[in-house]
């Protein structure tokens, strides 16, 4: 079986020395910075992505994915003990985590949370080796009109998803969709924006950008705190969950899985989104939802399962489309190009190394971070006492030199010195980056395939409904915004303070898109109510 | 202390990169050239002006070892992509005329990007030392087109002006043009679709959102060929190539357009001295006899015939007097 020969051949990829070295450090950096509060796995992987040029790409990506699916499990050590999420995608798990911990049962979250974890990344693991040959067979087909649509989803979910302002979101976007046209247009090959610069002729490059916005930007908005995180948990006893404790868990590590695997697919899904589902349906399904933010273990085991499956069926439309689905899968999208690998429907074909050798990298890595979270929570509690300063100054170091090695260019590290100042006053102000880095990667794509799609259909809009695929999934755009449109109306109505942004964007929206069934809509309203509830309840 | 622990592979990485760039083997420092003068006494820069891992960096990466053991210093190869090359191509002029500059180009865009916007140089301002590889594009169709052999494609292309929708690897490039002078001087047309690369347009055709590819003939093309997922219609050299199982373009009524071959060479700044052009025409020949070297290039893509300094700078002269009228539009 075709499948079978490919796992095959993946294990024999990953378990290449030099590939289970890099394995085991992608999950060990992942853990260690999903430890460090700040320090995520998009800065991480940003400023990394130049070291990986000069290694084999398989075992650059190897290394990458490592560092983002560790990052999951390590970001969750912090939520527990301090409260303070080392990552994004665990702050769910402060609201029961912490607490649990403050009764002296911080041994079985963290337990749980590890094995919920390895459970739910194996299981996406599975999902995606079974689903991605199948897909990319598929993808094959897809041509410039299903990538539009693709992309404007994806445009659309990161900023509707995940965010809290919608408004601020939606600019970014557009600034990133904006800072896409600097460069050569890549249909009549004219110059735009570029002033004349010849460094500008390709547009910025991707890597600095996201270097300053996320690396540079989070050092510069770290170094302003002087807040110092103290462990408050000396010795954690019990890691090892009782049989209890599992009974409780077993289905929310299960409906976990399920949930964080599909979420992670839709592209601006995964992370924190995933999470919050799971955290929202254990909650309504409990039979004492009040339980709920003051320690339930249910309220850890399902969100932390369903972070890390959806970390990796995010790897699903990058390895199989070449569509980033999140901010770090867009990293990754950049770190194969630079090694001259194009992701999309010929990488199964094309280099099957990369494409199985990752997939089985990642049954390893996940193996890995279970042996290294139960027995070494202690140590990496440790690492809580690492002086910011020094962090921050090494980091910065590294980026520099990094993002010179990747064109031997002194123009990118201008790029990085002037995105990392405006994505520390976009940190400051409350726009986040995530929106204005995804659409710059996938404007470009965007816009290159409209331009296509116009050229074959010979200028006829037709061709975007008429195609099945993208007919689909323009339909699955006009239903997301008249959801979301209805939600905010109704919660206006209901006269709940909505954000001030949800508002404005109800009443932007309200005339865009007027046809619409219900369907999504309670995908759509566990991905955000649970979010703004609990944020408010621990303001 | 546990910050170190992050902080060793990053450094480690980060000395191993300057490392890398700064060449490989510095050992054989002595040594004197074939040449009449004792050109080279120092190591020799190679720019090459896209991105690693390409087809532009493998033919420089080959040559610039062999040219590194042929003449007995070290050859540094360092990548300066950007601009479609015109970043590297800068690098190379900043780095002075005395033949320890040299860069790779790729003609036709070496030659074109100058004549279509300000990119910093002219084609005045380099000399065409040796053609390394010459890589031929190809017309095809997926398997079970419509469309059997050129004949039927471009009939039905005249017949039917714009309604063959043909992959092309970029506006600017060869293949476009040649394109738009099949409209222009055949009344045969045809939409060019441009895409970003060759994956991306193997896609397009096997997915059947193009009709036809006109595509660079490297490597993977001719695997699909071989593989049967191609067919290939017409080839663009002058001549028909033996390892291409089509007529070429000329042969199939339109004798003008043999300009779509992407020839990737060794250049110097303007002004470098005769007998370094000289000594190096004559080590690339000598470089691209040894098996090897013709191995490693891929034995196909190889010129038959040596194109020296003389030969290349006509080529590039051709080149702008076919596609720069098209261009200066």
């Amino acid at each position: 079986m075709e499948i079978l020969d490919g796992i095959g051949q993946g294990f024999s990829v990953a378990l290449d020395p030099t590939n289970l070295l890099y394995v085991f450090l992608g999950v060990l950096i992942g853990t260690v910075i999903g430890v460090l509060p700040g320090l995520g796995p998009t800065a991480t992987i940003a400023l990394l992505l130049p070291l990986t040029y000069e290694i084999d790409p398989t075992t650059a990506i190897i290394l990458l994915a490592g560092i983002y699916y560790g990052s999951m499990y390590g970001g969750t050590i912090t939520s527990v003990l301090l409260q303070l999420p080392g990552e994004a995608a665990s702050v769910v798990t402060t609201f029961d985590g912490y607490q649990m911990a403050k009764q002296g049962r911080a041994g079985p979250a963290l337990g749980i949370a590890a094995v919920g974890s390895w459970i739910g990344g194996t299981l996406a693991v599975i999902g995606l080796t079974l689903l991605a040959p199948p897909l990319a067979d598929l993808a094959v087909e897809f041509g410039p009109p299903e990538y539009v649509a693709l992309t404007a989803l994806g445009i659309l979910l990161v900023t509707y998803l995940g965010t809290r302002h919608p408004v601020k979101s939606l600019s970014m976007a557009a600034l990133g969709l904006l800072l896409a046209t600097i460069g050569q247009d890549a249909i009549t090959g004219t110059t735009r924006f570029t002033f004349d610069q010849i460094s500008l002729f390709d547009g910025l490059d991707f890597v600095a950008v996201a270097m300053g916005l996320f690396g540079v930007g989070e050092i510069l908005h770290n170094v302003e705190k002087t807040e110092k995180a103290q462990a408050v948990v000396g010795k954690i006893k019990n890691i090892w969950p009782s049989r209890e404790d599992f009974r409780a868990s077993a289905g929310p590590i299960a409906r976990g899985s399920v949930i964080g695997f599909f979420i992670g697919v839709l592209p601006g899904g995964g992370g924190v989104i995933s999470s919050l589902a799971s955290y929202a349906t254990e909650k309504r399904r409990a039979k004492d939802p009040t339980r709920f933010g003051k320690g339930a273990i249910e309220g850890v085991a399902g969100p932390e399962t369903a972070n890390n499956a959806s970390s990796t069926s995010a790897f699903i439309p990058l390895l199989t489309l070449g569509i980033p689905a999140n901010v770090v899968l867009a990293l990754i999208f950049g770190a194969l190009l630079i090694q001259g690998v194009t992701p999309g429907p010929q990488l199964i074909s094309q280099n099957p190394e990369i494409f199985w050798g990752v997939i089985a990298s990642m049954y390893i890595g996940n193996a890995m971070l279970l042996a290294l979270n139960i027995p070494l929570v202690g140590f990496f509690v440790q690492l809580l006492r690492v002086r910011s300063g020094i962090l921050a100054s090494f980091a910065l170091l590294v980026t520099m030199a990094g993002v010179f090695s990747v064109n031997n260019d002194p123009f990118d590290m201008w790029v990085v010195l002037v995105f990392g100042i405006i994505g520390w006053l976009m940190k400051k102000t409350g726009f986040e980056p995530g929106p204005l880095v995804l659409a710059f990667v996938l404007g470009s794509i965007l816009e290159r395939a409209f331009r296509q799609s116009m050229l074959l259909s010979g200028g006829e809009f037709s061709i975007f409904l008429t195609r099945p695929m993208s007919g689909v999934l323009f339909a699955a755009m006009a239903l997301v915004i008249t959801v979301s449109t209805l939600t905010a109306l109704r919660r206006r109505r209901r006269s709940r303070p909505a954000t001030p942004g949800e508002e404005d964007l109800a009443a932007a929206d309200a005339t865009a898109e007027p046809e619409g069934t219900p369907g999504a809509e309670s995908v759509d309203r566990d991905a955000r109510t649970p979010g703004t509830g609990e944020r408010d309840d621990r303001a | 202390m546990h910050q170190t622990r992050t902080a060793a592979p990053a450094l480690l990485a980060v000395s191993v990169l300057t490392l890398a760039a700064c060449g490989n083997d510095g050992d054989d420092a002595t040594g004197s050239g074939g040449g009449a003068s004792d050109y080279p006494t120092e190591s020799i820069n190679l720019i090459v002006p896209y991105a690693p891992g390409g087809p532009t960096d493998l033919a420089a990466r080959t040559i610039g070892s062999c040219l590194e053991e042929q003449l007995g210093q070290t050859v540094v190869v360092e990548n300066r992509e950007g601009a479609s090359g015109s970043v590297g191509m800068q690098a190379m002029l900043a780095g002075g005329d005395d033949g320890y500059t040299l860069s790779l180009i790729a003609v036709p865009a070496t030659a074109t990007n100058p004549l279509q916007e300000d990119v910093g140089y002219t084609n005045e301002d380099y000399v065409p030392i040796a053609a390394v590889t010459e890589i031929p594009s190809v017309l095809a169709v997926e398997e079970g087109s419509p469309y059997e052999d050129a004949a039927a494609f471009f009939e039905y292309a005249e017949a039917n002006p714009g309604a063959l929708n043909v992959g092309v690897p970029g506006t600017t490039t060869s293949q476009a043009m040649e394109l738009r002078r099949l409209a222009e001087e055949y009344g045969v047309e045809v939409t060019a679709v441009p895409f970003t690369g060759n994956a991306e347009m193997t896609t397009a055709l096997l997915g059947g959102n193009v009709d036809a590819v006109f595509i660079n003939a490297s490597q993977d093309v001719l695997e699909n060929i071989e593989a049967g997922s191609f067919t290939p219609l017409a080839v663009s050299p002058p001549e028909p190539v033996d390892y291409i199982d089509a007529p070429t373009l000329a042969e199939s009524g339109f004798p003008e357009l043999t300009s779509s071959v992407s020839v990737f060479g060794l250049a110097a700044p303007a002004g470098v001295p005769d007998d370094v052009v000289t000594t190096l025409e004559g080590t690339v020949e000598e470089c691209l006899g040894q098996e090897e070297v013709r191995q490693q290039l891929g034995e196909q893509y190889v010129p038959d015939e040596f194109v020296g300094t003389d030969a290349f700078s006509e080529r590039i002269d051709q080149i702008v007097e076919a596609y720069g009228p098209i261009l200066q539009e």
